[in-house]
């Protein structure tokens, strides 16, 4: 078993793990060896496994959480079972989801300097390491500012700088980039690969995002209840599209488009490519010289036709006398619509949600509802015509039942009893929560207290949703359910607005996008209009899909379309190019 | 928050802990040995030339006082009416400034007068000797002076990770109230009982948010490594310089005076 174990390696050879109070294994005979070095993605559904084995690999479990453990755990040549976590974590560092919860210190050095001060470090080296660590993550200067301060992004690059004070020799991340924008996300994985790659820190992160898992990692190892499934390179697992899908990860769209192609031999099956630029110089390859078959399709956009149910006149709005956070915004929005709300954090997105249901009142300006003022209603009252879904379910949950839950918000309707329990179990089946009436709320999973959430928000049968980053945090399965719920809604006359980061969503299910960027809207219009408007994309931070940035480069190849999601991309080219693919 | 300190290069900021704490506590102590409000007036005076010295930010320490107000002239009142004649040495205390009532029963004498700005001043006098203290001396400081007298650092670690979860918890608790509006709770209005019904709404998703940070947080304390070694280092010590001596000793000479004043029965009422 010690066959030459080195520094910053890594090995499991665990037969079995059981929380205290589980019935079931929550990991089984999981073999895992990582060499010092490596960068390590660690995937697979909500619940596989991922966190409890993350766990393992600094002597938290079996020290610090109580369950029923065999087998060995050997983190940098040390056996887990024969040293204190504290010792463990001078070597191997785990950063954990909520930074919010890792962050001890008032100040930004003094929080980096907790970690090392706790070794014993002396005064001279641990001033050298806080100075490092904050170069590392890229919070050089900020020494000195208070903690509370800083954004999602930078808390969570101060956790990491928390930990790498410590100069682990591995370093492990659960989940670390889940609450953060697109830009967050591509400057924690940029700097762990400059980590990995500049001090070879061996690098172990779970989380969902694949596009960055497939670019960054050497290797990706993947959960399925409690067991390993698959520990194979990135390229090899995302090449099989279904085999991702299956095991419940979401595939990159780069892996989607170039798996098609080649399933309806349009590239050469040995061609595949999960690189971008190789993938496009390969269709164009493929367009030169060809007529192009495919039907243009028109970019217009048409009003809808239905009332408006939403208007901002002039919303302008700031926080005590700082900037406007929010300024001059006039919007209509129609009954009907399914809006999505882009833009990177801090560009007004949720700030402007807010003054659709009285959160914030408008400094100058004014919002209609129903082509009614809302200056003087209050949130309380707008409840019953405005629905908002925040992002935290555990926010709003306080009762003993779920039907106590969802029955707090209809108290105030005067309504009778049968009407009430009516109202309960349609919005219990609107979110597939039946028969969970007399539960406990804490008794339910995160993605259960979500719909919860949401139906109580339902059962007020609002006109108009607002919903605040559904599927932030969740594998492919949450995400899809989440989706599918909306679309639901979508079509049985909700009219729908969301806030999301996450571009192919908004692009497949919104018929409106709506770009903010600092305090302002930028862009408005359908999907197939603003994703492709490169420039504005560009100024306010966000990439478009995959696919809109393939169809401008084959502008000179002659391709008129402007699809915005994978699959409309490639029913075209299948179009295009029908018949020849099956001759090779 | 209000009573945060307040980064600035002033006399103050450069006296050790220590300095400062022995002279808030002697301010308080002479005080509270004299009756007559005319020694407290000069002390006060002394304690409000002291915070325009600091480059204090004076819109705090009027926040701070402005609620004090009220009460200052409600102990003027309660004491003028409540302290008999009988109980004051002097002549001048023992005059009666007005009466009230049938049969001129409430006396308002010019002695309980007279040591209700006195308590007054008191009040005042520790609010902003108490804020001199905490704008001019970073939490570090008190932190070591803890570790001085042998207090063990995990109560330091307490005590600061309690003020870095102040603002946390604040955020928390307004994205809650957020939370429960936006589904039709009125929170902060109708009667008491209603107003204590809706803060049960808020309170308890806030405690079972805390309940979970506080698993979170014990994980991530061991992660960096908390409780590793017996002592941990220090990033910062006090020291005590000549001037801190100087101080210290004319603080006691104050006192010393202070009491051979009060022996020669001056200041009584």
């Amino acid at each position: 078993m010690n066959e030459n174990l080195q520094r910053g390696s890594i090995y499991v050879n665990l037969l079995k793990f059981k929380y205290k109070n589980n019935v079931n294994e929550t990991l089984l005979s999981l073999n895992i060896k990582i060499d010092s070095g490596e960068f390590i993605g660690l995937m697979g559904r909500t619940g596989a496994g991922k966190t409890t084995s993350l766990m393992l690999l600094n002597g938290l479990i079996p020290h610090f959480i109580e369950g029923d453990f065999e087998g060995d755990v050997i983190t940098n040549t040390m056996n887990t079972k024969r040293y204190r976590i504290q010792t463990l974590a001078r070597f191997a560092g785990l950063v954990l989801q909520d930074p919010e919860t890792q962050i001890f210190g008032i100040t930004l050095e003094n929080d980096v300097a907790f970690g090392p001060a706790n070794l014993g470090f002396d005064r001279k080296k641990i001033s050298d390491v806080v100075k490092n660590s904050l170069k590392a993550v890229g919070l050089e200067g900020y020494e000195k500012r208070i903690t509370s301060e800083l954004s999602g992004g930078e808390k969570q690059r101060l956790a990491i700088a928390g930990v790498l004070a410590m100069e682990p020799e591995i370093l492990i991340l659960d989940e670390p980039t889940s609450e953060l924008d697109p830009e967050g996300k591509f400057e924690i994985y940029n700097l762990l690969y400059n980590l990995n790659r500049e001090k070879g820190v061996t690098i172990i992160i779970s989380g969902h995002d694949s596009d960055e898992m497939l670019s960054y990692t050497d290797r990706i190892i993947v959960l399925e209840n409690g067991m390993k499934v698959l520990d194979d390179n990135p390229k090899q697992l995302f090449k099989d599209v279904s085999l991702t899908q299956k095991l419940g990860l979401n595939p990159p769209e780069t892996a989607i488009i170039s798996n098609s192609l080649s399933k309806y031999c349009l590239i050469n099956e040995n061609l595949t490519t999960l690189k971008n630029e190789e993938l496009i110089s390969l269709v164009k390859n493929k367009f030169n010289g060809t007529k192009i078959k495919i039907t243009s399709k028109n970019q217009s956009f048409t009003s809808p036709i239905t009332p408006v149910i939403i208007e901002t006149k002039n919303l302008t709005f700031s926080y005590q006398e700082k900037m406007n956070v929010l300024s001059g915004i006039n919007l209509k929005i129609y009954a009907g619509e399914f809006v999505a709300l882009i833009g990177k954090n801090g560009a007004g997105k949720t700030t402007f949600s807010k003054h659709l249901n009285g959160l914030l009142r408008p400094k100058v300006g004014q919002v209609f509802i129903n082509s009614r003022n809302i200056y003087s209603t209050t949130t309380s009252q707008l409840s019953k015509e405005v629905g908002y879904v925040f992002q935290n379910p555990d926010h709003q949950i306080f009762s003993a039942s779920v039907y106590d839950e969802i029955e707090f918000g209809l108290k105030k309707m005067n309504l009778s009893e049968t009407d009430k329990s009516q109202r309960i179990s349609e919005a219990l089946s609107q979110v597939g929560l039946e028969g969970f009436q007399d539960r406990h709320p804490f008794t339910l999973g995160k993605g259960e207290r979500q719909k919860l959430a949401f139906a109580t928000v339902l059962a007020m049968k609002p006109k108009i949703l607002i919903i605040d980053e559904p599927t932030t945090g969740q594998d492919l399965d949450g995400i899809n359910k989440m989706m599918a719920m909306l679309k639901e809604l979508y079509l049985s006359g909700y009219t729908i607005i969301m806030i999301t980061h996450n571009m192919d969503i908004a692009a497949k299910y919104a018929d409106r996008i709506i770009v903010f960027s600092n305090g302002k809207i930028v862009k408005d219009g359908p999907p197939n209009v603003v994703f492709y408007d490169f420039e504005i994309l560009k100024s306010a931070s966000i990439s478009p899909p995959l696919c809109a940035s393939f169809a401008n480069q084959l502008r000179e190849s002659g391709y008129k379309n402007y699809p915005v999601t994978s699959n409309e991309f490639i029913s075209d080219l299948i179009v295009q190019f029908d018949g020849e693919g099956n001759v090779n | 928050m209000l009573i945060e300190y307040y980064p600035s290069n002033s006399f103050l900021h450069d006296l050790d802990v220590r300095t400062k704490l022995l002279g808030f506590f002697l301010l308080t102590f002479i005080s509270f040995i004299f009756l007559s409000p005319i020694i407290n007036f000069i002390i006060a005076l002394l304690v409000v030339i002291i915070i325009l010295k600091i480059n204090a930010p004076l819109s705090r320490v009027k926040k701070l006082l402005t609620p004090l107000t009220p009460i200052f002239f409600i102990m003027i009142i309660i004491t003028g009416f409540t302290y008999p004649t009988e109980n004051f040495k002097t002549e001048f205390s023992q005059k009666i400034f007005f009466t009230l009532g049938i049969d001129n029963s409430w006396q308002f004498t010019v002695g309980g007068f007279l040591y209700g700005i006195t308590l007054s001043l008191r009040i005042f006098i520790m609010v902003l000797a108490s804020t001199i203290l905490t704008f001019t001396t970073p939490i570090e400081d008190f932190l070591q002076l803890m570790k001085k007298i042998k207090i063990p650092y995990q109560f330091a670690f307490i005590i600061t990770s309690g003020i870095r979860f102040i603002p946390t918890m604040q955020k928390k608790s307004e994205m809650i109230q957020e939370a429960q509006k936006a589904r039709g709770a009125e929170i902060g209005s109708g009667g008491f009982i209603k107003n204590f019904k809706s803060h049960i709404m808020v309170l308890i998703p806030l405690i079972v948010d805390s309940i979970r940070m506080s698993d979170n947080l014990a994980i991530a304390m061991l992660n960096r490594g908390f409780g590793a070694l017996k002592f941990t280092t220090d990033l910062h010590t006090i020291e005590m310089k000549t001037k801190d001596y100087l101080i210290c000793i004319s603080e006691l000479c104050l006192v010393a005076i202070s009491i051979w004043i009060k022996s020669n029965n001056i200041g009584v009422l």
